[in-house]
């Protein structure tokens, strides 16, 4: 049973698939034994994998419980598209599989030796949980497939990295140009900015944000509002973006003066402008990596049908103004005033 | 002749007809659809519900004029004995030919799914065996077992509520209408494999224990629910997949299940396919019964149930690539232009014809 597969490129631009396959045995007695294995296999083409990895394990090989493929950067910077189809097309894939995308080396991470529980399950157990604080997007092998093949919207990807302590980290979320990565990628902090933007607030967000010397503040966002509206001027036929959020925030911590009150309408402002700033900058990032992770195309493709078909959406993306204004609004401060 | 042992009531004609329109073509429906009429593939399926409702219509009014006699012996009332025998053969050609399509769809499928490595007479053998079964015991078994299987649908529609989990874009349907009205029309055309089967009204009408009246609006009603169910199922894959991944899928509702991953149960696609063999079996049924019932009387329908058995078993395990059996669809989408659609007009109209003659000549 296949448990992680991953998917990097070597020197000789050959592609090296690394998986990590977990061979139960029953032991009687309602026992099993379970025991990870690590195969490799080096080709200059994807197809074809599957035979090799099946010469070298005992037994047929079973996707059916593949739950996460890492895919290296310098890999993804050629194109994911060809190793997703390896998910989608066999009867038994299992089509729900996680899609990251690793710093460094994919194989490293996956053959990482955590001790007790498979690899794969300690990484699938992160990403869930950063899936929910709203830190990078879910996205499997299906919703890759239809946003890849999709004209009108760009993908953005989770990646994970090692830190020295052999621990994976979530390191933030990858731009995407169609199926191959752009080179830029957003920290943390901005990825969860940048997935509020795209009205894909899951459970809650958390952030922190630095106010100036000695001041800081971190909370978690429940609900939001999200105004995107995008105009097009008759003449120039220049697009533009308004887009508008509203975050409803609970404060989970403030580091301020001793005995400072909080002041609610100072800290909104604050807060408002430093996000606007950030998201801005995200707005720049997206426009350099020309990744339409916001699905402007599809809005465009469908409110302007006439001069949706006259352009070239690839080169015509780049000059999309953003206009972004992130207003924050302390619902709650917690049992603290 | 209408006996007690034949005759169905209004409630088994409802669901006798939402069973033989619900079969193999909801799968690759949206992909039908889309090829064409591109977002707008969901009013490609109203507009042929529509039609299906005007031919409803017609029928109705053609049968009204001979409410004691099916298909085949209007055809022989109005047409003369010899060219209506002929007319007569043309129908059971094309009740065989799209009864072994449905079968060899559904053998496709289920060895696509299920079973890759299972002979195809085996399975075809165990459908085409199962539906003889069935089909030998008359209409009013038929019916209740359709009814039954109703259930099954009932269950896969609820089945379908889970797949709102799954990220949806309403962009890939706006504007409505961008395709073109031309381009909608040939989607309608391309979903017909789909919702063939309300044909069978010609041949049940005079066993339906029911006013006339009621008999039109019990089939517009089941002719309604179908479209609805279709146009639902086809709404939720366009707005599911992007376009172009629409058009790489052969069967785009089981793939909306397959994405579909929860903590208790997974997979559901293998699910609903399990649980659709029933109404994939009912449409197969259905073809038997009705080219048994075109060409016999009450002796010999037994005995023409198993020679209709026999032939389509023998048409679907001819070893089809992918490209004749494309072929063999087009060929049955137009027969069945005729049959189901040409034959009946013209048959009211010369009998609004005849009923006119008839009716100076009184004078």
């Amino acid at each position: 049973m296949v448990n992680g597969i991953s998917f990097d490129l070597d020197q000789d631009d050959n592609i090296l698939a690394t998986i990590r396959a977990l061979n139960i045995e029953n032991k009687g007695g309602g026992q099993f034994e379970v025991k990870d294995e690590l195969v490799k296999v080096k080709r200059p083409s994807v197809s074809g994998m599957g035979i090799d990895i099946n010469n070298k394990l005992p037994g047929l090989i079973d996707v059916s419980k593949s739950h996460i493929i890492l895919i290296g950067r310098d890999l993804a910077r050629k194109g994911i598209y060809p190793y997703l189809e390896l998910f989608y097309r066999p009867r038994q894939a299992y089509i729900s599989t996680r899609i990251v995308i690793a710093e460094d080396k994919a194989s490293d991470i996956i053959s990482l030796n955590p001790g007790t529980s498979p690899i794969a399950f300690v990484v699938l157990k992160g990403l869930e949980a950063a899936e929910d604080t709203t830190k990078i997007p879910k996205e499997t092998a299906f919703t890759a497939w239809s946003q890849i093949t999709d004209t009108g919207r760009d993908i953005i990807l989770p990646f994970v990295t090692k830190d020295e302590n052999d621990k994976i980290t979530i390191g933030g979320v990858d731009l995407f140009n169609g199926d191959k990565f752009s080179g830029i990628s957003l920290p943390n902090g901005k990825g969860s900015l940048l997935l509020l933007l795209m009205d894909r607030l899951n459970k809650y967000a958390e952030m922190a944000v630095e106010l100036g010397s000695h001041r800081s503040i971190s909370f978690v966002v429940k609900t939001m509002k999200r105004d995107l509206d995008l105009k097009v001027d008759k003449k120039t036929k220049k697009i533009t973006c308004r887009i508008n959020i509203t975050l409803h925030l609970t404060i989970t911590s403030y580091t301020g003066k001793v005995g400072e009150k909080l002041n609610k309408d100072k800290l909104n402002k604050d807060v408002s402008k430093i996000l606007t700033k950030q998201s801005d900058e995200i707005t720049k990032s997206l426009l350099e990596a020309n990744c339409d992770a916001l699905g402007i195309g599809g809005i465009l493709s469908s409110s302007y049908p006439d001069l949706w078909k006259k352009i070239n959406w690839d080169k015509e993306y780049k000059n999309v103004k953003f206009k972004t204004s992130v207003k924050a609004k302390i619902d709650r401060t917690g049992p603290v005033f | 002749m209408i006996t007690n042992s034949n005759s169905i009531s209004k409630l088994q004609l409802y669901f006798f007809i939402i069973q033989s329109q619900i079969g193999i073509g909801l799968l690759a429906l949206p992909n039908a659809v889309q090829s064409t009429a591109k977002g707008d593939g969901w009013i490609s399926t109203l507009i042929a519900g529509v039609a299906v409702q005007i031919t409803l219509f017609i029928y109705w009014l053609l049968l009204r004029r001979y409410p004691y006699a099916t298909y085949t012996d209007i055809t022989k009332k109005i047409l003369g004995k010899y060219v209506g025998k002929f007319c007569n053969l043309f129908i059971y050609i094309y009740f065989i030919m799209i009864g072994s399509l449905a079968c060899a769809l559904f053998i496709r499928t289920v060895t696509l799914w299920l079973l890759p490595l299972t002979p195809v007479w085996i399975l075809s053998l165990i459908i085409i065996l199962s539906s003889i079964y069935l089909t030998i015991s008359d209409l009013r078994i038929i019916s209740r077992f359709f009814v039954l299987a109703s259930v099954l649908i009932i269950l896969l529609f609820l089945l379908s509520f889970f797949t709102f989990y799954l990220p949806k874009d309403f962009h890939y349907i706006l504007p409505i209408g961008h395709s073109g009205v031309k381009n909608i029309i040939i989607g309608s055309h391309r979903s017909l494999l789909s919702i063939l089967g309300f044909e069978s009204l010609l041949l049940i009408f005079p066993f339906v224990l029911d006013t006339k009246k009621g008999i039109l609006k019990t089939v517009s009603l089941a002719n309604f629910s179908v479209t609805l169910f279709y146009t639902y199922f086809t709404f939720i894959c366009l707005v599911s997949f992007s376009p172009t991944q629409l058009l790489q899928i052969r069967e785009p509702v089981l793939y909306l299940f397959k994405a579909l991953s929860f903590e208790m149960i997974d997979r559901l696609d293998l699910i609903f396919i399990s649980v659709w063999i029933v109404p994939m079996t009912t449409s197969v049924i259905l073809y038997l019964f009705l080219s048994a019932k075109s060409i016999s009387n009450e002796k010999t329908f037994k005995k023409n149930v198993c020679i209709s058995g026999i032939l389509i078993f023998f048409i679907t395990i001819i070893p089809f690539d992918e490209d004749q059996l494309a072929i063999f669809d087009k060929y049955v989408t137009y027969l069945s232009y005729v049959v189901v659609f040409g034959l009946p007009f013209i048959l009211f109209c010369l009998s609004f014809i005849i009923s006119k003659t008839e009716r100076s000549e009184q004078l």
